[in-house]
Parts: structure tokens; C-alpha cells; sequence
């Protein structure tokens, strides 16, 4: 009867003699002689602790990999306990807790769920990269220590004995849940997490199961286990999803005979698109509860930013762009840096995504009215044209019509000379190239050049069918203040909160906007900036009209436009002159840090070409006044603009005369004044 | 010299106005501080053998001291009745108009002698334009250097003149200063 103890490691034990009920066991009549002669010598066996045997005969030959394992997972203990020492904790609980039973009891286990409750407070206030790779760390730190605490400590006995009893006897395992505190199930289900994570980053295909158990978990009520379920689950996917779009097998394909490998493949394939789709299912749910908000958010959009060509990426696109303009700042950060990053890592996704964004943010700046926060349309800047989109169309036709008459002609030509044979030959190699080229096009991913085109263009009219929305609305909302003087409320952002963007777009994108419609834009433009402020209620704070630094920009954004449009015409921009002749006395210093007053003062007056003495010496002469009541970086760019323009007109130097009276300029200026205050 | 009846003000109005727009009633009521009186006059238009002259109050008042046939001309002429009857501004109202002109173009140092030959403008020559031009509008032309050179008569609007090839004709000339020296004899 050979038994094997535990000290023997590298030797595996025997086999053991197949088992024999008690009641068989026949003993012989020496036996019972002998024992009866020496009973204080067999006394050991009524001490013999039966369930320990068992316990020992039942565990499976340590191998190699084991032992292994247990090292490293020591290791790791110890420098996870070098860093513990770093971290609080109440000396109390270091030491063993002797139980009524008078059995001793190490309290571990406190010690970690401490550690990690401090953990996890702390990680959902972070950052948001942080907290996934702290948490994996994290877990798999705790899965290591939870491994280790299995099966090496000896004197953790009494825990041991609850945990191996329950295997074979299920009645036990109820009364075992109750005695678990609710700290310990936290614990627990935290280590399954951390275990089934590693397990599926090991090896996905054989593991896929344990996802649907992640999920499993992350059905629960504590919030803080859901969260953590969620964001475990989202770093299994990140790693896990393939660089393809999955797509399922159709019934014919079903049908056919297929070896193993494409079976496993096909199953792993088709468990982990389901999954996908119970998480994404979920999270959009519980993104509507404000508990979990930030956290499915945070999903989402890690989601839609690392694997943009997968599944599903239509249903992630329209949740992250409902968040848009939310009021919560954290979620709308976080949606769009994502929209951000989407367009300018296009390659990922192979540009749809720009269109459908960019479509699907048009249409809600339609359904709100134009009432959401600057933000949402500030993502537009991020976006990239390609230069020649317009230009390529027309030169596009224009040869094909041309290449269309050459050929044509050619032919006739030359179909008395040619040759049969040698006809035939240019055929075949016309065809071969066009195969080659079919080929080449099915394996690569990129778009050709025509539907990336398309595309863009696409992309170009939304966008810019939303900046002309929210200057029409701009404009509405204008008109009707003027006639009504009741003041209606603005919404939650202000009453025009998307315009300032919309002009920074405009004036962006304008090089790609159609001659057609740049004189509909200036119109716009110069009614916008030259609505005043004056109602003829004055106790009433009309909210609705434009407020100085906006007209500014008006002012600004028609000269942006005009200067990128010389090729096509030289318009003379004398009505943005008077309005900012205008402005400059109604500009109270202090409002935004002047950077608006300073660029318009840059584009309109320094880098102009036209000379025009009465003008320029108007607005010396204004902007020298100005000077000494506009606060410290307003002067200084009106006293930049003053030299500039002295040193580029020679005739206005004439005011710098120290004449009383104002000289030989004095009365130009009175003149010019007239002039400028015309229209 | 007689002033103008009902029919020939407003044509000579209808002519101003393609110019000048609303800032007709500037030139009517532009104050004038010649003559020896206190008070100032108005401006005020005259007819004498088949020109239209803008005269102030009191140079009409001394004015009638002379006989019609002694009478060659009297504070600016701005344009004439032809034979068929139909009226046209002279170059000599170019002093008016530019000083209170609507649309104004800029022509390039380039062209500007082309314009002065009596050529019409093309769109390779324009430096600026103002916004807002109608075909058939009234234009006064100026050298980029504020001087007035002439005025004519838009032959397209703003915003089709941003398409157009550089060979167009953009403003189609009805007067410009060289006439001074080529038809001296019929101003």
C-alpha cells in the first residue's frame, strides 16, 4: 500500500490499489492476534485524520509546469508585497486571529479587498487609459495571489478544508455562501474576472466561453462589480477582435462539409459576434442610467476607437454621437475625442465612417434646433479634404471627352492599316492588365481614388450644410427679436452658441466651397455683422442679437474667405471696413483676451493692398484713441496697427504734425469720418 | 438758359440714379458756399442749348445778366440732349459721380491705358470690384491709386464676374478722361 506524501514532489506516486468497500475487507486470524498482543502501539490509528488522506490521494501529481508556476506566482507575491508595505494598512489586521475554535485565522483576505475598494475609488476618479491597465495589472496581480494562497500555505487549513469540502458535497455549499461575508464575494468574483480575462488573453479560441461567464458576472447588482465587469470585458475585446469584419456564414455554406479547423474558427467566430452584440446591447442600456453613464461611455467610445472596421460599428457611431452635447462635460470630452481621433485615423476605417459622423452630427444640429454646445461642431476642424476635389471632376470630363474624339478619330484612321493579328494582341494585353488590375483592387483595402472622392464630397456638403443652417438660424433668430420684444429664453448654451465655430469652419473650409455660393455667404456675412444691438425697448437685455466679439468675427471670417478666393475676384470689402470702424467704439476691453480684435485688426488693416489715404488715416486716428482705453493686449495690437499702416502710407504721416489745429490732415479726417459713418 | 421741365428731370434723374443711387439728394441738396451772400445756396440744374449744367443758386442768379446767344457755359456741364432726344452723361460729370458713386471698379496699372483709349474693361484687368453689381448698373471706374478714370455700364454681375474667362468684358466704357484730349472738339 503504497501512499504518497506531499514532501516527495519529483517522484509521482503509484498507483493506488483500486478501492475496496470496508465491509469486504476480510482480515485474517494472524492479523487480529497481532493487533490485539500490541494495542498501545496501534493506537495511532484511531488518530489517523482520515479526510486529510483522502484529501492528499485525490490531488493530481504536481508536474513541472506547476511547480513553475508556483514559483513565479511567489515572486510576484513578494514584489506585489514590497509595493503593499507602500500602501496603509492597519497593523491589526497583519496579525492571525485565533477563532473560538481555536483555530488560526490569517487575515489576507481583508487586507487585498481593503487594497482593491481603495483601488477602485481612486481609479474611477483617474483618467481613463489608466484605469484599465491598473485594473489589469491589478487582477492579474490578485489572480496570481489567489493561486498562490490555494495551494501553498498550510496554515491556512481551516479555509482550505471549506474550499475542498465543497467540491464533492454540493448541500455544503449553501451554508458555505452564508458564512462568506459580503466582502468575500466581492472578492471572489473580482479573482473570476481577473481569471477568466487571462484565461481568454491566453488563448481565445479554445476560452470563448468564458466571455458569455464575464458577461455572466457583469449582470450583477453591485455597481461597482458591474462597472468593473465592464471595463474587464471591454480589455478582453480590445485584444481579442480581429483585424476583419466578421461575417457569419449564409445556410448554403452551413450546409456544406468543412474540416475541423474552419469549424472551430466559424464557432469561435460566431460566439464571439454574439457576445459582441449582448455587450453592445447592454451597454447602450445601461448608458441611459445615470449610475453607469460615464463608464458606458467610456466603452463605447474606446470601443468605437479601436476596432472602427468591425460589426456593429454603425450602432457604436450613432450612441457616441447622441452624447455629443450632453451636459455632463466628462462624457462629452470623451465622445469627442473620439469623433476627433476617428477622423483623423481614416485609414482604420477606410473613410465611411466620416460620412455617416459627419451626417449623423448634421442631422442633430437639425432636430436641436442649433441649441448644442460649441463642441459638437468644433470636431469639424479635425477634418481633412483632399485639395483637388472640385478641380479633378472637371478636368475628368474634359478628358474623357478629348481621349473620347482622339480615340475615335484614331480608329477610323487606322482601321484600313492595322493589322489582324496585331489587334487581337493589344486586346489580349488590354485584358490581362485589366484582370491584373481587378485583382489588385479586391485585395486591397484601401478605397480607390473615385469612391474616396465620393466620399468626400459627400462629407463637404454636410458640413457645410450645417455651418449654412446655423447662419440661417442665426439670422431667424435675429429677424424675429427685432419684431417681437418679448425675450424669449436662450437655451441651456447660450443663444448662439454654435456660431463661433461655424465661422472658424467656414473660414477653414472655404477654399473648397463653390464660387456659386460665396456671394449668398458674403451677404449673410454682412448682415450678420452689421446688426446693432440698439432695440427701442432699452430696459430689455435683447439676448438674441449678436454681442460685438461675434460681429468681429463675422468681419474676420469675410476677409478669411475673400483673401483664399483671389484667384477667382477681387471684392471690395468697404461695408466690413465701416462695421469695423463701428465696432471699435462700442469694444469694451476686458471681454475675451482681445485675440478676436487683435486678428481683425491683423487680416482687415495690416495686410490689406488698398491704399486709401482717408480711410487709413480714419482708423489711425481712431485706433491711437483707443489706445489708451483698451487694456494691456488690445492697445498693444492697436499700436501695432497704428505703425504699420503710418509706415505703409506715407501721406499719413502728415497727421503726426504737431500744428495746433491738426495741420494740413484735419480736414480729410473730418471728411473721412463722414465718409466711413455713410452708409 | 431755362431749368428743366417735369420730362427732363427725371430722365436726367434716371440717369443719375444708375450712378449714384440714393445719394442723389446729397447733389440736390449739396450746400454752396459761392457768392457773396450769407446764406447758402443750392445746387441746381439748368438747360442751355441742348446741355445740362449743375449750377449753384447764385451763379444762376448772376447768370441771367447775360443774353442767351453770349451764353457758352456755366458751372459744370454733366452731359447733353442728343439730336433723336435721348440724354447722355458727359465725361465732364466724372467729378460727381465718383465722389458719390454706388459701384466702383479698380482697374490694374496694365490696363489702365487701355481703358483710356477708350476700350472696354476686361476681367484680366480688374483689380477690385464692389459687391453687389447688377448688369446694367452703372459703374465709375478708378485707377488703384483712388483717381477716377471714366464710368461705364456693368455687363455682369459680381458674382458671375468670379467665373468668368479673363478675356470678358466686364464693364462696357461710356466715358473715361482721354476724351479730353481726343474729342476736344465736341465737349
Amino acid at each position: 500500500m503504497g501512499k504518497s506524501r506531499r514532501k516527495q514532489k519529483t517522484i509521482p506516486p503509484p498507483q493506488l490499489p483500486p478501492d475496496v468497500p470496508e465491509e469486504d475487507i476480510e482480515f485474517s486470524d494472524e492479523d487480529l492476534k497481532f493487533v490485539e498482543e500490541n494495542t498501545d502501539y496501534a493506537r495511532f490509528v484511531t488518530r489517523i485524520d482520515t479526510g486529510a488522506i483522502n484529501r492528499q490521494c485525490s490531488l493530481k501529481p504536481k508536474t513541472v509546469e506547476d511547480k513553475y508556476q508556483e514559483e513565479r506566482s511567489k515572486k510576484k507575491a513578494q514584489q506585489e508585497g514590497k509595493g503593499n508595505n507602500e500602501i496603509q494598512v492597519d497593523p491589526v489586521d497583519v496579525l492571525p486571529v485565533k477563532t473560538l475554535d481555536g483555530k488560526l485565522h490569517y487575515r489576507t483576505v481583508l487586507k487585498t479587498s481593503k487594497l482593491a475598494d481603495g483601488d477602485t475609488e481612486e481609479l474611477e476618479k483617474d483618467a481613463f487609459e489608466d484605469e484599465n491597465t491598473l485594473n489589469k495589472s491589478q487582477r492579474r496581480a490578485k489572480a496570481k495571489k489567489s493561486k498562490k494562497e490555494a495551494k501553498k500555505q498550510e496554515k491556512e487549513f481551516p479555509e482550505e478544508i471549506v474550499q475542498e469540502e465543497e467540491t464533492p458535497q454540493a448541500a455544503v455549499l449553501a451554508e458555505v455562501k452564508e458564512e462568506l461575508s459580503a466582502e468575500e464575494t466581492f472578492e471572489n468574483k473580482k479573482n473570476k474576472l481577473a481569471e477568466l480575462g487571462m484565461q481568454l488573453l491566453s488563448d481565445p479560441e479554445a476560452n470563448i466561453k468564458s466571455l458569455k461567464e464575464m458577461l455572466e458576472i457583469s449582470k450583477d447588482e453591485n455597481t461597482k462589480i458591474v462597472k468593473l465587469g465592464l471595463l474587464s470585458v471591454l480589455a478582453v475585446f480590445k485584444d481579442i477582435i480581429p483585424g476583419y469584419r466578421i461575417r457569419l456564414p449564409t445556410e448554403k455554406e452551413l450546409e456544406m462539409k468543412v474540416s475541423k479547423e474552419v469549424k472551430k474558427t466559424r464557432f469561435y467566430e460566431s460566439t464571439l459576434l454574439k457576445a459582441y452584440k449582448a455587450y453592445l446591447q447592454k451597454l447602450v442600456v445601461l448608458e441611459k442610467q445615470s449610475v453607469y453613464n460615464q463608464v458606458a461611455t467610456r466603452c463605447l467610445c474606446t470601443l468605437l476607437d479601436a476596432v472602427p472596421h468591425f460589426n456593429y460599428r454603425d450602432n457604436l457611431l450613432i450612441s457616441v454621437v447622441r452624447n455629443i452635447s450632453s451636459p455632463d462635460e466628462v462624457v462629452r470630452r470623451l465622445c469627442c475625442s473620439t469623433i476627433r481621433s476617428l477622423f483623423s485615423n481614416e485609414g482604420k476605417h477606410g473613410g465611411e465612417l466620416t460620412v455617416q459622423a459627419v451626417r449623423l452630427i448634421a442631422d442633430q444640429v437639425k432636430s436641436q434646433n442649433c441649441q448644442l454646445h460649441p463642441n459638437s461642431i468644433e470636431v469639424f476642424m479635425s477634418i481633412r479634404f483632399d485639395e483637388d476635389i472640385g478641380k479633378r471632376d472637371r478636368e475628368d470630363e474634359n478628358k474623357k471627352y478629348r481621349k473620347n474624339n482622339k480615340r475615335n478619330k484614331q480608329e477610323e484612321q487606322n482601321q484600313v492599316q492595322e493589322n489582324e493579328r496585331k489587334k487581337s494582341k493589344r486586346e489580349m494585353m488590354s485584358k490581362i492588365r485589366d484582370e491584373v488590375a481587378a485583382d489588385y483592387k479586391g485585395v486591397t483595402y484601401e478605397p480607390d481614388a473615385m469612391e474616396r472622392r465620393k466620399m468626400q464630397i459627400e462629407t463637404l456638403s454636410a458640413v457645410f450644410e450645417t455651418y449654412f443652417r446655423i447662419l440661417r438660424n442665426t439670422m431667424y433668430s435675429i429677424g424675429e427679436s427685432t419684431e417681437a420684444d418679448t425675450a424669449t429664453n436662450p437655451g441651456a448654451f447660450g443663444s448662439h452658441p454654435l456660431l463661433a465655430p461655424c465661422l472658424d469652419g467656414l473660414a477653414k473650409f472655404t477654399q473648397q466651397l463653390d464660387l456659386d455660393y460665396i456671394g449668398d455667404l458674403m451677404n449673410y456675412l454682412k448682415k450678420l455683422a452689421s446688426s446693432s444691438s440698439v432695440s427701442n425697448n432699452s430696459k430689455q437685455k435683447n439676448s438674441k442679437l449678436l454681442t460685438v466679439s461675434e460681429r468681429l468675427r463675422c468681419c474676420l471670417v469675410a476677409f478669411k474667405v475673400m483673401r483664399s478666393n483671389l484667384n477667382a475676384l477681387n471684392v471690395d470689402l468697404q461695408d466690413f471696413f465701416v462695421q469695423l470702424y463701428n465696432l471699435l467704439l462700442e469694444y469694451r476691453p476686458g471681454r475675451d483676451s482681445g485675440e478676436v480684435l487683435a486678428e481683425s485688426l491683423k487680416i482687415m488693416l495690416c495686410d490689406d493692398r488698398h491704399q486709401d489715404m482717408q480711410k487709413t488715416a480714419a482708423f489711425v486716428k481712431r485706433l491711437a484713441t483707443f489706445a489708451l482705453c483698451f487694456g494691456c493686449a488690445e492697445s498693444m495690437s492697436a499700436l501695432v496697427t497704428v505703425k504699420n499702416l503710418l509706415q505703409r502710407n506715407v501721406k499719413c504721416r502728415n497727421l503726426l504734425e504737431n500744428d495746433a489745429g491738426g495741420g494740413s490732415v484735419s480736414g480729410s479726417i473730418a471728411v473721412s469720418d463722414k465718409y466711413l459713418l455713410m452708409i | 438758359m431755362r431749368p428743366l421741365d417735369e420730362n427732363e428731370t427725371t430722365v436726367v434723374f434716371e440717369k443719375l440714379f444708375k450712378f449714384i443711387g440714393n445719394n442723389l439728394k446729397n447733389l440736390v441738396e449739396n450746400p454752396s458756399h459761392e457768392g457773396p451772400d450769407p446764406e447758402s445756396g443750392r445746387y441746381c440744374f439748368r438747360l442751355q442749348k441742348n446741355r445740362v449744367y449743375y449750377v449753384s443758386e447764385s451763379l444762376v442768379k448772376r447768370a441771367t445778366n447775360i443774353a442767351r446767344k453770349n451764353l457758352v457755359s456755366l458751372g459744370t456741364c454733366i452731359g447733353k440732349y442728343t439730336h433723336a432726344g435721348s440724354f447722355h452723361l458727359t465725361i465732364m460729370s466724372l467729378n460727381l459721380l465718383a465722389a458719390n458713386a454706388k459701384h466702383k471698379v479698380w482697374l490694374k496699372p496694365t490696363s489702365e491705358m487701355s481703358f483710356l483709349y477708350g476700350n472696354h474693361v476686361l476681367k484680366g484687368g480688374l483689380g477690385r470690384i464692389t459687391d453687389s453689381i447688377v448688369p446694367g448698373d452703372g459703374v465709375v471706374v478708378f485707377s488703384m491709386t483712388d483717381v477716377p478714370l471714366g464710368f461705364g455700364i456693368a455687363a455682369k454681375s459680381t458674382q458671375d464676374c468670379r467665373k468668368l474667362d479673363p478675356n470678358n468684358i466686364v464693364v462696357l466704357h461710356q466715358a473715361d478722361i482721354g476724351e479730353y484730349l481726343r474729342d476736344e472738339d465736341e465737349l
